[in-house]
């Protein structure tokens, strides 16, 4: 029985060790690119800005939160432009509407003016690292009430909880495993303190 | 019979997850939270707690603002790091604002009248952690911002650390499942399943 279970707890470290290894990977390298901004990510290619026309969505400049995005996204269809939909921002000053768009190593900025329809479409091609920061970052604590409107984003979303949840999940099991296989008993146990100590002291350093 | 790279690479394995094991938590933790900025225990901003006292001071000695404002935090027992832009008022009010885990200090001081006036703004345990996932002192968006705390630098030494580790762990645990001929196909199936879906999401794809 107990040996079953080992058998199952070793089969689930390793299977699921194995799909979760390309997000580890991720993670970790973006985690290098946001802690030294000095690396160099490669060129952003700025690509032309077309002009079209659309038509404009009823409640654009009033409504808010969702509502307003379902507008946008309406709005975005018509200039062929999809992804995720940052802070929307009307001017009633300039008479017009900015929606900034973004996702993996892509972002545009769509201006739309009230009076005409005319769109102005930036975009820009932000490349493969800047692509895998933004995954990290994604979906985030900001704009909560809006974050995830796109679904691409949103399934993101699940898989970055899901990484998280099972390396919680793999660390558990390693340590099961460590202990029934009695490998590395002493060493291990001292990493594991030591591991302890490290991090409440750079805690107290910090915070203390 | 295991060959030596065999065993080293479990004995790795096994090190680095044992060591690395609460930095992983505190990481893991802290992302769950942030991505929820809608749970209760991500509400920390709203639970802050922020007080504001005035403290006399003396000019410091010196005339960079850098150094200036260290002196200040010298003299108001404050620590942390100075994040974004030392500010002079047209009134002579010299401000910055200093930010560690748990802790938000906004500083202005006025040299004349030898008062500085402090505002602080507090955090619950959930705002410590999640502060400490992304407290680097360095911004990509900002490239003028620098590091200028020594703990910041610790800090950031562990976050570099636990990726390197988790990147060997990752390797050494490949090699670990491709000796083991039985489990080479399904662990390729489970392999390519989570390179597949991930280069769906980088590539842009999806």
């Amino acid at each position: 029985m107990r040996t079953q279970f080992n058998f199952l707890t070793r089969d689930l470290h390793l299977y699921i060790g194995l799909f979760l290894s390309p997000f580890v990977v991720l993670f970790a390298a973006s985690v290098i690119l946001l802690n030294h901004p000095d690396i160099p990510l490669g060129t952003s290619i700025e690509s032309k800005t077309d002009q079209v026309h659309v038509d404009l969505p009823p409640g654009l400049d009033r409504l808010q939160g969702m509502e307003r995005l379902d507008r946008a996204r309406q709005l975005l269809r018509q200039a062929g432009v999809s992804g995720e939909i940052g802070f929307v921002r009307y001017s009633a000053e300039e008479g017009s509407i900015t929606i900034p768009v973004s996702k993996p190593g892509y972002e545009a900025t769509v201006v739309v003016k009230m009076d005409t329809g005319a769109a102005s479409i930036t975009e820009r091609k932000t490349g493969f690292w800047n692509s895998i920061i933004y995954l990290h970052k994604m979906p985030g604590p900001h704009l909560a009430n809006i974050r995830g409107n796109w679904p691409v984003v949103r399934i993101w979303a699940w898989l970055a909880d899901g990484t998280a949840w099972l390396l919680i999940f793999l660390s558990v099991s390693g340590v099961y495993l460590w202990a029934v296989l009695r490998s590395e008993r002493h060493v291990g146990l001292m990493l594991l303190v030591v591991g302890l100590i490290s991090l409440f002291g750079a805690w107290y350093a910090i915070c203390g | 019979m295991r060959s030596a790279v065999e065993t080293w690479s479990r004995k790795l394995h096994i090190c680095l997850g044992l060591y690395f094991l609460f930095f992983l938590w505190l990481f893991c933790l802290s992302g769950v939270v942030l991505n929820h900025p809608k749970w209760r225990v991500a509400g920390f901003w709203n639970e802050r707690k922020q007080m504001s006292s005035e403290l006399q001071i003396s000019r410091p000695a010196e005339t960079d603002d850098f150094l200036a404002a260290r002196s200040l935090m010298t003299q108001l027992h404050i620590r942390g790091e100075i994040s974004g832009k030392i500010t002079h008022a047209e009134t002579g009010e010299f401000g910055f604002r200093v930010v560690r885990p748990g802790d938000i200090y906004e500083i202005k001081a006025d040299f004349g009248q030898g008062l500085a006036r402090v505002d602080q703004t507090h955090v619950n345990g959930w705002g410590v952690l999640n502060m400490l996932h992304s407290f680097t002192g360095v911004r990509r968006t900002d490239p003028t911002q620098q590091q200028n705390w020594w703990p910041t630098g610790i800090w950031r030494f562990s976050m570099d650390a636990l990726s390197v580790g988790l990147v060997v762990m990752v390797l050494t645990g490949i090699y670990i499942w491709y000796n083991r001929a039985q489990r080479r196909r399904s662990g390729m199936l489970a392999l390519a399943l989570g390179f597949l879906t991930l280069a769906g999401f980088v590539s842009g794809i999806f």
